[in-house]
């Protein structure tokens, strides 16, 4: 129970609580056995619609009855006719938006749509986009709803520029939507790649980024999406593998190796030449284990000369 | 002008003690009112809240107040032809549940009462090509079905039944710039998911892929003035996701980059005094979920009173170590 305030009530309101839940329970109790039944017995038709939906309506993380409601689908597609289930599924659209009104954070609702759009006859994706653009308004920041966003925009294939355009009026409207900025990370490298760079991202690019969350953070310096954005521009990018020193010392027959990135010697075999000749090694990492790490040692059996 | 902080203030009078007893009463309680409206309308995710009641009882050091063959026999009549569990009887099989009902049974030291050989099929059998898994036949991937199958596996010693590097590659897809993992590659940042993809890499033993730095950086910046996390950048504080961040950064050896005594006082003023329980938030309503994370995320700031509790399985500390499993790159079986 996220956000639920408890309230001291009175005897009275209490009883009247009790019996108004004690109704709901009894036609919650029905409609779910009822479904059941239907289940069982391969009744697989509107009514069945009509009994999930009431439940599902108030309750949409029951998954069940959405597998019950997709299962509906598919049965009817061998018996309904293409402009039908056009129809029925058009209905479902409206009763997903419904019930995403009442809880626009179930991850269950948020799926079942995706089944849907995927199965219906003529999906309709720029009305699927508006729905993001509408959901984004009531809350920026829902992050069910941006990832239904890039499934439209996959599937509708939506051009990265015009997301990217999306994310700066949003950001233009608040400089504080983290949503925005993460989007925004993922669709300049896909806009402006540039593998000559550690970042993989154009100079002039990052550049103009960098002015953008620099008047963020001169507006509110307290927020914290500008500054984790502002950092991951000022970031050198990723780190290649290489030696970082190797140690050798003959008076204790032991050689020491520090890597940049952790690995794993056995996977990778770090093979070592004295005077040219293979030296047979047994590598250990810090600990004495054959795990991933940065650090490796071995005591080989070796003459110096 | 700037944002507001979202935040509470913690009332003057608001508990200032751990009220242990009253929380092992309040989970004990709670199974026995099964016609309950809360009860029933939340059947749905039954096996899960009989493992966050459980083990909120194991960490009370408690468990024994519960019918141990009644637990048991309702896991096991969960278990599905397809060797899946369902929450509750009648319901379908989901991989949140069968997690919740091998931790269950791993409680009890009984997971021989489940048909262990299909579970482990139907698991492996719900990882995709690319490395992911769907939470069941109908497809839905998310990371949290990555944890779920990586954890449910190697409690019951059967990760070879999946390909764990595809596993950690996907995992891995969906880092991003801030450090921190979301649902599905391209996914949002979110602690939940954190928690999920950071167990996930711990129990394999690739967290030396996570920039630890970076990540921890974006996790201790989720403590408010109030002493709780938040889950996101600009939301409000909650137990819940105080123990996703803290048992994140617990993983990742980064528990000190907060301040430990202030997110005490924020939970502690989460608890109810007439009823037990935790709350996600000071007066809220109470339920078994908050009271879990509430006493695992005391037992991770070290109140003694509570048993240890292991970070990316919570689940006590002993029975991990009883399973010989770990949750650190040091193992020599990752």
């Amino acid at each position: 129970m996220h956000g639920r305030l408890k309230v001291k009530t009175t005897e009275e309101q209490q009883k009247a609580k009790q019996e108004e839940r004690a109704k709901k329970l009894k036609l919650y109790t029905a409609a779910t056995s009822k479904a059941f039944q239907k289940r069982k017995a391969g009744e697989l038709d509107t009514e069945l619609l009509e009994i999930t939906g009431q439940v599902l309506h108030v309750n949409p993380d029951f998954y069940t009855f959405w597998n019950i409601r997709k299962e509906t689908f598919l049965h009817l597609h061998d018996a309904k006719e293409s402009a039908e289930l056009q129809k029925l599924y058009r209905g479902e659209l409206d009763f997903l938006e419904m019930c995403l009104k009442v809880n626009p954070k179930s991850y269950g609702t948020w799926h079942h749509r995706s089944f849907v759009m995927d199965h219906m006859p003529q999906p309709d994706w720029a009305r699927e986009l508006e729905l993001c653009n509408l959901f984004l308004q009531f809350d920026e920041r829902n992050f069910h709803c941006w990832d239904y966003r890039r499934f439209v925009v996959k599937r509708s294939k939506v051009a990265a520029v015009e997301e990217f355009d999306f994310t700066t009026s949003k950001i233009s409207s608040n400089f504080s939507n983290f949503s925005s900025w993460h989007y925004r990370s993922k669709l300049l490298p896909i806009l402006h790649p540039d593998p000559t760079q550690p970042s993989g991202i154009a100079p002039h690019v990052i550049q103009s980024e960098f002015e953008l969350v620099q008047n963020g953070l001169y507006t509110d310096p307290d927020d914290q999406s500008n500054w984790f954005y502002h950092k991951w521009l000022l970031g050198r990018g990723e780190q290649n593998q290489r030696i970082n020193y190797a140690y050798i010392s003959c008076v204790k027959k032991q050689i020491l190796v520090s890597f940049t990135k952790a690995i794993k010697i056995g996977v990778a075999s770090c093979e070592v030449l004295l005077n040219k000749s293979k030296v047979n090694v047994t590598w250990t990492n810090q600990n004495g284990t054959s795990a991933f790490s940065t650090l490796w040692i071995s005591f080989p059996e070796f003459i110096c000369l | 002008m700037g944002t507001p902080v979202k935040d509470i203030t913690l009332p003057d009078n608001a508990p200032k003690t751990l009220l242990l007893q009253k929380h092992a009463d309040y989970i004990a309680a709670y199974g026995n009112k099964k016609d309950d409206y809360e009860y029933i309308m939340t059947e749905y995710l039954r096996m899960n809240g009989m493992y966050w009641g459980l083990t909120a009882l194991s960490l009370a050091g408690q468990l024994d107040r519960m019918d141990k063959k009644e637990v048991i026999s309702f896991a096991k009549s969960c278990q599905t032809e397809g060797g899946g569990v369902a929450c509750s009887v009648g319901h379908d099989p989901h991989m949140l549940s069968t997690l919740s009902a091998v931790q269950i049974l791993t409680l009890y030291d009984a997971v021989d009462n489940l048909n262990v050989e299909t579970l482990v099929s139907w698991v492996a059998g719900l990882q995709q090509d690319d490395g992911s898994f769907s939470g069941d036949k109908w497809g839905e991937v998310d990371t949290r079905f990555s944890f779920c199958a990586v954890a449910c596996l190697s409690l019951l010693g059967r990760l070879d039944a999946i390909n764990v590097d595809k596993a950690v590659d996907f995992v891995l897809s969906c880092m991003n710039f801030d450090g921190g993992f979301g649902c599905r590659p391209g996914s949002e940042s979110h602690s939940g998911q954190i928690y999920c993809c950071v167990g996930l890499l711990a129990i394999t033993g690739y967290l030396h892929k996570i920039n630890t730095d970076q990540l921890g950086w974006w996790l201790c910046e989720r403590q408010l003035p109030s002493g709780g996390l938040n889950g996101r950048p600009e939301k409000l504080p909650d137990v819940c996701y105080s123990w996703w961040v803290l048992a994140s950064m617990a993983a990742i050896g980064r528990l000190h980059w907060i301040d430990k005594d202030k997110l005490r006082a924020f939970m502690l003023a989460c608890q109810d005094e007439e009823t037990g329980g935790f709350a996600d938030r000071p007066g809220d309503m109470v339920d078994p979920f908050h009271t879990l994370f509430g006493l695992a995320g005391l037992s991770l700031l070290g109140d003694e009173s509570v048993q240890p509790v292991n970070p990316v399985y919570c689940m006590p500390e002993n029975i991990i170590r009883r399973l010989n499993l770990s949750t650190t790159d040091d193992a020599e079986n990752s």
